[in-house]
Formats: C-alpha cells, sequence, structure tokens
C-alpha cells in the first residue's frame, strides 16, 4: 500500500472518530435535558396539589400562589425552547422556595400532615432535579468544551453545532444561609 | 453512639479484670509458642540435614505444617479473647447488635457489591449484624481470593480484597447500579491519559465525572444512570465520604445497589485478632480494636442514612 493512501485512511479514520465523537456529546446532552424535563415535570404536577392545600390559609402571599401557576402554565406549554425552560426553572425554584418559607409562618398548615407529605415529596423532587441539572450541565460542559477546541472545533464549525446553555444556580441559593434570619 | 474515647474507657474499666486474665494466658502462650518453634525448627533441620537433595519440599512443609501448629495452640486463646473482648466492646456499642467470631458476610453481598470481581475463595470471620438508629447494618472481616493459573498448570492464589466489609440500608430509592472506586489511574497517569483509561474501561459502566474536585481526585465513579449517580452522590454526600475516606487513612471502594450501600475498607490483614505479641493492656492495640469497630458502626452516623426521604417512610 503506498503512503498517501495509509495517511488518507488514517485522516479519514480521524475525522470519523471527531464526527462520532461530537454526535454523541450532543446526543448525551439531549438526553440527559430529556431526564431533566421529566423531573422538571414531576415538580410541575405537584404544584396544583400544593397550592390547593395552602390557598385557604395563604391570603397574604396570594400574588406568589398566583406567581406559581402561571408560571406552571407557561411552563407546560409545548414546543418552548431548552433555554426558556431553563429560565423558566429557576422562576420556579424560587417562587416554591419562598412558599416553603411562608408555610413556616403558619403552625396550623406547618403541622398538617397533607403539607409535610408534600414537603417532602418536594424535597425529593428537588433532589432529583439537583442531580438532573448537574448531570446536564457536565454533559453540557463536555459538549462545549469539545466544539470550542482544537481540532474538533472546525469540525463542530462545519457540523454548524452551537454552544449550550448551563443551568445556573438560583441566585439566593447561592448565598450563605443566614441562620439569625431562619430564627427570625 | 459512643465516642472512640468512651470506648477506650469501657475497654480498660469495665475489661480490665478480664483483660489481666488474658494477660497472664497470652503471656503463657507466648512462652509455649517460643518452645514449640524451637523445638520444630531443630526437628526440621535435623531433617533437612540427612535429607540433603529435599531442602525446597523441607521448607515448604516446614511453613505449611508450622502455619497449621501456630493456629492449633492460638485456637483457644482467640475464641477467649474475642467472646470476652470483642463481643463485651460490640454490645457497649449497642446491646442489640449480634456477633459472631466464626462467619462472615455472605458470598451474595460481597458478589452483589460489584466492586471486585467473582472470587474463588472467600473466607472471613467477626460478623457483626443489627440495626443501628433503625438502619440495617451488617459488616466482617473478609478475605476474598482469586486462583490463578499458569501455563505449567501450577496454581497460584492473588487477594482480591482484604479488610472490612460493610452493608447497610441507604437512604434513598434507586433503581441503577453506582461504583465509586479509588482513583488510581488519575493519580498514577495523571489526569489525560488517567481519565481516557477510565472512561474506556471495559469492565464498568459509564464513567461519571463528579463536580467536586476534592471527589474528582480521590475517587473515580461509574455508573449505569448518569443522573442516579448525581442524586445518590449529592454535594453533602460527596463531602461525607471525602471526611470517612480520610478517617479510615485506607482505601475505600463503594457501591450503590438495589437501595443498599456496601463498604468495603481494605485492610490487607486480619482485624479483631488477638496480639499474641504485644501486650492486650498496650493502649495501641485497644485502640486498633475500637476504632475498627467504630468505624464500621459510624457508617450510619457519619453518612446519616437514617434521614429518609418520604418515599422510603
Amino acid at each position: 500500500m503506498s503512503m498517501p493512501f495509509i495517511i488518507l485512511i488514517i485522516l479519514a479514520l480521524i475525522l470519523v472518530l471527531m464526527y462520532n465523537s461530537l454526535v454523541a456529546k450532543k446526543n448525551q446532552v439531549e438526553n440527559i435535558f430529556a431526564s431533566v424535563d421529566t423531573t422538571l415535570k414531576k415538580r410541575y404536577d405537584l404544584i396544583p396539589n400544593l397550592v390547593a392545600s395552602v390557598k385557604e390559609y395563604m391570603q397574604h402571599e396570594k400574588s406568589l400562589l398566583e406567581e406559581v401557576t402561571k408560571l406552571r402554565a407557561e411552563a407546560m406549554k409545548p414546543d418552548i425552547s431548552d433555554a426558556h425552560k431553563i429560565a423558566l426553572d429557576a422562576k420556579v425554584t424560587s417562587a416554591l422556595g419562598s412558599i416553603m418559607i411562608a408555610v413556616e409562618d403558619y403552625p396550623e398548615l406547618k403541622a398538617n400532615e397533607n403539607i409535610m407529605h408534600l414537603q417532602h415529596t418536594l424535597h425529593e423532587v428537588e433532589e432529583q432535579i439537583s442531580a438532573a441539572r448537574r448531570a446536564y450541565n457536565q454533559a453540557v460542559t463536555d459538549y462545549n468544551n469539545a466544539i470550542e477546541m482544537v481540532p474538533t472545533n472546525f469540525m463542530a464549525s462545519l457540523m454548524n453545532y452551537r454552544r449550550k446553555q448551563v443551568f445556573e444556580i438560583v441566585e439566593s441559593e447561592r448565598k450563605n444561609i443566614d441562620v439569625k434570619e431562619l430564627f427570625n | 453512639m459512643k465516642s472512640v474515647s468512651e470506648l477506650t474507657d469501657f475497654y480498660y474499666k469495665n475489661l480490665f479484670p478480664t483483660l489481666e486474665q488474658l494477660e497472664n494466658k497470652r503471656k503463657n502462650l507466648r512462652y509455649k509458642i517460643v518452645i514449640v518453634a524451637l523445638v520444630y525448627t531443630l526437628l526440621c533441620a535435623a531433617i533437612a540435614y540427612t535429607l540433603v537433595n529435599f531442602y525446597e519440599f523441607i521448607i515448604f512443609a516446614y511453613i505449611a505444617i508450622g502455619a497449621i501448629i501456630y493456629k492449633f495452640l492460638i485456637h483457644d486463646y482467640t475464641h477467649e479473647f474475642k467472646m470476652s473482648v470483642i463481643k463485651p466492646l460490640i454490645h457497649a456499642i449497642d446491646s442489640s447488635l449480634l456477633y459472631s467470631s466464626t462467619t462472615h458476610v455472605s458470598d451474595y453481598y460481597f458478589e452483589r457489591s460489584k466492586l471486585f470481581e467473582k472470587p474463588d475463595k472467600l473466607g472471613g470471620n467477626d460478623y457483626v449484624k443489627g440495626q443501628i438508629d433503625g438502619i440495617n447494618i451488617q459488616f466482617s472481616d473478609i478475605h476474598a481470593q482469586k486462583r490463578h493459573k499458569n501455563s505449567k498448570g501450577r496454581e497460584s492464589w492473588s487477594t482480591l480484597f482484604q479488610g472490612l466489609f460493610i452493608v447497610a440500608d441507604f437512604n434513598k430509592n434507586f433503581s441503577g447500579e453506582t461504583v465509586v472506586l479509588p482513583d488510581s489511574a488519575q493519580s498514577t497517569f495523571g489526569d489525560l491519559i488517567g481519565h481516557w483509561l477510565q472512561s474506556n474501561n471495559m469492565a464498568r459502566d459509564e464513567l461519571v465525572k463528579m463536580d467536586d474536585p476534592e471527589f474528582e481526585k480521590e475517587f473515580v465513579v461509574y455508573s449505569t444512570d448518569q443522573v442516579e449517580a448525581r442524586y445518590i452522590l449529592s454535594n453533602s454526600l460527596m463531602k461525607k465520604l471525602l471526611a470517612f475516606q480520610q478517617k479510615s487513612s485506607h482505601k475505600v471502594h463503594i457501591s450503590f445497589i438495589q437501595n443498599h450501600i456496601y463498604m468495603a475498607i481494605s485492610y490487607n490483614k486480619d482485624l479483631f485478632e488477638p496480639s499474641i505479641f504485644r501486650s492486650l493492656l498496650d493502649y495501641k492495640v485497644a485502640m486498633e480494636y475500637v476504632k475498627t469497630l467504630h468505624l464500621a458502626i459510624s457508617v450510619v452516623e457519619e453518612l446519616k442514612l437514617n434521614q429518609k426521604l418520604w418515599s422510603k417512610r
């Protein structure tokens, strides 16, 4: 076999490997985003129950409940973009957090079996969402690295692959918890 | 649960009369072993002197028979030590814990953990089983070995694992399999090659890159499910496992399979065995028994396995 022919085969092999690794990374992102979607859906399913259970007590926080219901309705719409889903998730997380803090001000509500059950279920779903977000962020980081690093970036631009957005922690979760505030 | 210092206090205060008695027996036993060893060695040397051509065989027989004689000599003392020192120590931690000096965690659990290859020989002793804070836990000493045959058909054995093997209920529901192993590839070959080797490990499931750099440095994670691995290994659990690894100061293998956590802590020696050539009243000796027991049982507390989520209540 002549030398140029061998070089050509090696080059073709490298191109195929690069192409496949890019496709695998893109599919991994999509696959994990599907898991994120499933866990987010689980959380959206809990919202009507939560709102129904606390509505009567929380007259002062009515706007908060309306806000979370509105966000849910928006998130349940078909065909919204991934970036929009990510943005809505951050808003829902912060709204649900505020409701949970508000629950603490109603002793009767806090001791209610139904609310306790909801709180635990929400807590578990939050943990699952957090895991799915972390997995997604890792997949996106791998994908973004591949489309920006040499030599895969050339092939990625030919394939028209664009950077993807990661989930960011809600600003309130980034702050250290103020214990004093919790007891007030 | 009692702290290490409380248990050490218990060892010295409550077990002191027993320890003194055992200490006398230990001294007599040590004397007996030295005499038997001397006579046995002289006898073997005399045989070797007469049969000049069989050195290899004689040395092999000397070691093999010597080991059997040694085991026979220490048998009663070992049993008495375990029943009067190890058992009360375990009961001091929790009176409901069951202890057996001769059995070990079953082969089923060892294989189910997927931490090591299937062994050809599995032995062990000092089995403890019970509930701590409502969590089922069992652990024992385990020695798992693999058989090898060379081209000449000669058989040899290698150790897959020797040390403490712990099985406990885990506080989250999950369906996949996640395995956490000590990271030897990245520390030996560097990040780039190490990572490449890890991601191409055919014997394991998918590599999971964790978002805690310290944890990543110490461990490598394989799982059947990327999301579930992160659901199990929350940021706080990763921190706790790191702390546990530092506390044990031995290599730790961990897996999460069928709602159980499996932990294998390598010691490369038989644990909870009485010392023959060191005093039982020696502080270091006592601390070793106490620390190992405490480490195994503290898993429940350290990892907060009793904080069950709603779905497991």
